[in-house]
């Protein structure tokens, strides 16, 4: 086994629903390649086509057309043994909320074929691994948020799977349970599992994921590492914003998108959003031009770019505020 | 063999959950229980000369409330497969490699077993009442009631999957309960009623049911209805169940 293997291959991946409004293109050609061992994060907002992906990738939902392998096995052709392979977290977890967490994944390990003197020592494991040990023997409807979403988590890693698909598995945590949640993935990434995650928050995917893609409207628009990605956004975003109206706006613009280091610089009302590449560097020099000019500066605010930005770039949209008809409001989160 | 085992597993699985759900412990022994005392006194008139059979009333009436028992619960098995698909449980069961037959016949045969522990309790009370009980005869209902009960839960099971939401599998299990009810002569003999219906009884599963219990729970082994019943219901059940399956196999959650 080499270690550049390739724990998932998509080729072409479509998947449409009919509903009551006409054909709905939820995954139109999707082409993915996930290394054995990374933790790779399908980024994208509502409806974007992320779970339908994920679900086709778990034989939850059988392909339209393309091809999938996981682990090497073909999704369409050898289900069975895919599913012997992989371990899936859904959005709803799916615990029995009468039976004791305990309960829960030893049932869950022998539906795996293993036998019970198996499956309870491999329980304590993931008691100990995942700090259930405090509530594993309480009944599932007394957890909290938190606690359910580690049993969740170990009920889909309790046969020990080559790869685990987590779908949304931070949404309605706090920041302390997420962060806690994180670092078990990362120790399982660590112990050779290979991690595939649908996520819309986007620090989540910054900070969480080896690789990435983003995700829209059932297409990869972009893929890479977050800080590849966040690299060609082109440098830090600069934002500028003037005491006078939108003449000097227009007049601001047309001088410092002279400046060889700015690659892209809009205007939008009295504020000038640019791309430098060394956003430190700039700074000074920007002030100083517009100073030379005469242009009044109110503020002046520079940002490493984001995931966001990312998508704002290829989408048009931001990330943040797509909304049911996908419309963001016009900068206005970014005021000085 | 993996199927045994998986079948075992998911039937040991649902039946400690209905054991731990003391309120539907509770609703299933006193509805058989309230069917006896409410509604046997109202039969007491009804003379056997009317109902066209030397049966006494309880030895008619009682074949019909096992039947509606199998019936009923077997149609109400698939809402609680709307609470798990909502809740993620099947989807969760669905990703492992458990037999797909086993995922659907596990909670069904657990409510089975749980059915025919109701049924002995109404057997025994209905014995205070008057019944006797033919043994043999009752092995042989066991079986045909075991069947029903499989063939309306698989088919009501099947239906949540393909609705999904309660409002419409609701509407579709009780729209079809009443006509099916009461057409099938559930409760008093369909031979009560005039032509027609008896005509249109010939068309629904469950009349041959309630009939062939009837002919067993007396004893009457010979009896037409009793052969008429397996014959309907066996190849219902198969085809009911190989769609049933079908439909779980395929992407549906």
């Amino acid at each position: 086994m080499t270690d550049r293997e390739d724990a998932i291959t998509t080729e072409a991946l479509t998947k449409s629903f009919r509903t009551r409004k006409g054909q709905v293109d939820a995954v139109n050609g999707v082409d993915l390649r996930v290394g054995a061992g990374e933790i790779f994060g399908l980024l994208g907002p509502n409806g974007a086509g992320k779970t339908t992906t994920m679900r086709m990738l778990t034989t939850l939902l059988p392909i339209d057309s393309g091809r999938a392998t996981v682990a090497g096995l073909d999704v369409a052709r050898q289900p069975q043994r895919v599913r012997e392979t992989i371990g899936y977290v859904s959005q709803l977890g799916g615990a029995d909320e009468l039976a004791t967490g305990r309960e829960n994944l030893q049932l869950q390990g022998r539906l795996y074929g293993a036998g019970l003197t198996e499956v309870r020592p491999r329980v304590d494991e993931l008691a100990d691994l995942l700090d259930m040990s405090g509530f594993i023997d309480r009944r599932v409807k007394t957890y909290s948020g938190g606690q359910r979403r580690r049993l969740d988590v170990a009920l889909g890693i309790v046969h020990q799977p080559t790869v685990l698909f987590l779908d949304e598995p931070t949404t309605g945590l706090d920041p302390q349970n997420r962060a806690n949640l994180w670092e078990h993935l990362r120790s399982l990434r660590d112990q050779g599992t290979t991690i595939v995650l649908t996520t819309h928050y986007l620090e989540e995917a910054d900070v969480l994921c080896d690789r990435l893609v983003i995700v829209d409207h059932g297409q990869v628009v972009i893929e890479g590492t977050p800080r590849e990605l966040k690299r060609r956004v082109a440098g830090d975003a600069v934002v500028i914003t003037l005491r006078e109206g939108e003449e000097s706006s227009e007049r601001g613009m047309a001088l410092l998108g002279q400046e060889p280091y700015v690659r892209e610089i809009s205007v939008a009302g009295d504020k000038l959003r640019l791309y430098v590449e060394d956003g430190g560097a700039a700074l000074p020099q920007l002030l100083r031009i517009l100073d030379h000019e005469q242009i009044s500066v109110r503020s002046m605010n520079l940002s490493e770019p984001t995931l966001d930005d990312v998508f704002l770039r290829q989408t048009g949209r931001s990330l943040r505020d797509t909304g049911p008809d996908g419309d963001a409001p016009p900068e206005s989160e970014v005021a000085a | 063999m993996k199927i045994a085992r998986d079948t075992w597993l998911l039937f040991h699985r649902y039946t400690v959950q209905m054991l731990r759900n003391p309120v539907w412990l509770f609703v299933g022994f006193s509805t058989p229980l309230l069917y006896l005392v409410l509604f046997t006194p109202l039969l007491k008139h009804l003379s056997s000369a009317q109902t066209g059979s030397s049966a006494t009333v309880i030895d008619l009436f009682l074949p019909g409330i096992l039947a509606l028992l199998a019936f009923a619960s077997g149609m109400a098995g698939g809402f609680g497969t709307i609470f798990e698909l909502q809740a993620g449980v099947i989807e969760r069961f669905r990703v492992t490699p458990a037999s797909r037959f086993s995922i659907l016949m596990g909670p069904l045969l657990s409510g089975m077993v749980m059915m025919f522990v109701f049924d002995a309790v109404v057997v025994a009370a209905s014995a205070g009442f008057g019944f006797t009980i033919d043994w043999g005869g009752l092995a042989v209902l066991v079986v045909l009631l075991g069947l029903l009960m499989v063939t309306m839960a698989s088919f009501s099971v099947a239906t949540a999957l393909v609705t999904k939401d309660i409002s419409s599998f609701a509407a579709i299990i009780n729209g079809l309960n009443l006509p099916v009810l009461l057409l099938a002569g559930v409760l008093l003999p369909i031979s009560l009623g005039p032509a027609w219906m008896r005509v249109l009884a010939h068309f629904n599963p469950l009349y041959y049911a309630v009939e062939g219990a009837r002919a067993l729970s007396i004893g009457a082994y010979s009896n037409p209805a009793v052969w008429q019943a397996f014959a309907v219901l066996v190849p219902l059940c198969v085809v009911v169940v190989t769609w049933a399956t079908g439909v779980f196999r395929r992407a549906v959650a």
